[in-house]
């Protein structure tokens, strides 16, 4: 099969392996109105995210520069952007238009409240999906790839089958001159050693071990002790002995390469190779952080199973167990369970996941995708009040 | 015949992919057998070399823990025989 990727380029340089036009919803409240605008429009896709109103501080930082870096991931073509006020749509709009993004932007309270904002929503997402329709693929290179890696439902099969073939799926990227992110400080802890003597220099080593150190210092702050807690008793169960086992079986997802930066929540990378993203573990919250941070295609290692897709990142669901990869199927895309009940080799595993990553790349729909198992939650900093 | 996954080649353990019964031949990925010495379920570890107390336990590629009693070829090795480094 062919090894190029195609995409739709963008003003910027970046491709994108999706067109999609975005129903961004500035905050909680102008959600429902994003929702219905993407419901009536067959291909948009919403984007919702949780919280945002009154934010402060760093939370407020954090939840604009999802937003924006949302709209402005490369598989956007063009958005709508919905708030409730006018200067809270207008700052995301102007954000992404910068861009050179087509963007079409109202306010509940400016344009006469939810009903009248979906109409007014559906007729400009008419214009851009007509006008986003017209644009073609060109040949991409894979150095404009930037593969998100995540991991969710984790058990025994995780850390032998799938974690370890996204991650020879990840070198393979990295070898090809493109970007992996990989995220989930807190599944570091235990190996955050073997990352830092991979990192390129001393700043990028300091960081990660800091992002690590972070997570058992806040957590100890809430009464979890991480170290202690970890293995988990169904971990132990699954047959992890020890920290150390569980965090390498996690990191193996992640490209065997030089890690050459770590970027915060949400945050564009300004390197290419291994990435790291500090963002929390929790799937959706961090898939919301990687498609932030420009990932065009996420790739999901499970062992239990988990549903969630980005609804910009096209998510791949991929799994080694047999009894996941039938029970769950209809949220699953890929199955490597050949390798516990065959004996197929990792490398042969790799090839299998290599070639729906390029499929996906050309445009096959992810089950997340057909089934619409999308949302969006960023992660907060701090409480409103 | 229990098949058994070696990730890296510098591991001293396996993984099981399918569950082991003592007294069984476990089917190494790398051609070799062993037997099996204790009952050893999915995705446990099995010694693929002999370790003393103290001795470090690998797996892909990297120390894992170390070991806390002697451990023979074809024993389970879990948390009744090997110790993290950091907790």
């Amino acid at each position: 099969m062919s090894q190029e990727l195609s995409g739709y380029r963008r003003k910027d340089g970046k491709f994108g392996i999706r067109n999609y036009v975005a129903i961004i919803s500035a905050m909680d409240n102008s959600n429902p109105t994003a929702r219905r605008v993407a419901s009536m429009v067959r291909g948009a896709q919403a984007v919702c995210p949780t919280f945002g109103r009154a934010s402060m501080g760093p939370d407020l930082n954090q939840h604009l520069r999802t937003v924006v870096n949302t709209g402005t991931n490369p598989n956007v073509y063009g958005a709508v952007v919905i708030s409730l006020f006018r200067s809270s749509a207008d700052e995301i709009s102007q954000a992404i238009a910068k861009t050179g993004r087509p963007v079409e932007t109202y306010a509940i309270e400016e344009d006469g409240g939810t009903a009248n904002v979906a109409n007014l929503g559906v007729r400009g997402a008419l214009q851009l999906m007509g006008d986003a329709g017209r644009q073609r693929r060109e040949p991409m290179p894979w150095s404009e790839l930037v593969l998100g890696v995540e991991c969710g439902g984790s058990d025994g099969s995780s850390g032998i089958v799938s974690n370890p073939v996204a991650g020879m799926v990840a070198d393979m990227v990295v070898d090809r001159g493109g970007t992996v992110i990989m995220s989930e400080t807190v599944e570091v802890l235990g190996a955050e050693h073997l990352m830092a003597a991979r990192a390129k220099d001393p700043a990028t080593k300091q960081k990660i071990l800091d992002a690590v150190n972070f997570c058992v210092t806040y957590a100890k702050e809430v009464g979890v002790d991480l170290l202690g807690a970890n293995p988990a008793p169904d971990n132990i169960k699954g047959g992890l002995s020890t920290i150390e086992e569980k965090a390498l079986g996690a990191i193996k997802k992640g490209s065997s390469r030089p890690l050459m930066e770590v970027i915060g929540y949400g945050c564009r990378p300004t390197k290419k190779g291994f990435v790291f993203m500090d963002a929390p573990a929790p799937g959706v919250e961090n898939m919301t952080a990687l498609a932030a941070g420009g990932t065009q295609v996420i790739i999901f290692s499970t062992g239990k199973g988990n549903p969630s897709g980005h609804p910009i990142a096209p998510t791949i669901k991929v799994s080694g167990n047999p009894f996941t990869v039938e029970l769950l199927q209809d949220n699953l895309d890929v199955d490597l369970s050949a390798v516990i009940t065959k004996g197929m080799s990792l490398a042969d595993a790799a090839k299998i996941l290599e070639h729906e990553l390029i499929d996906v790349c050309w445009g096959k729909p992810t089950k997340a995708d057909l089934l619409g198992e999308f949302e969006v939650a960023i992660s907060r900093l701090c409480r409103t009040v | 015949m229990a098949r058994f996954l070696i990730l890296d080649e510098k591991d001293n353990v396996a993984v099981a992919v399918e569950p082991a019964k003592a007294g069984e031949s476990a089917a190494l990925s790398n051609g070799k057998t062993l037997k099996v010495n204790q009952e050893i379920p999915f995705a446990h570890k099995i010694a693929t070399k002999a370790l003393k107390k103290g001795d470090k336990v690998i797996k892909y590629g990297e120390v894992i823990g170390e070991a806390t009693a002697e451990i023979s070829p074809g024993d389970h090795v879990h948390i009744q025989n090997i110790r993290s480094l950091r907790a």
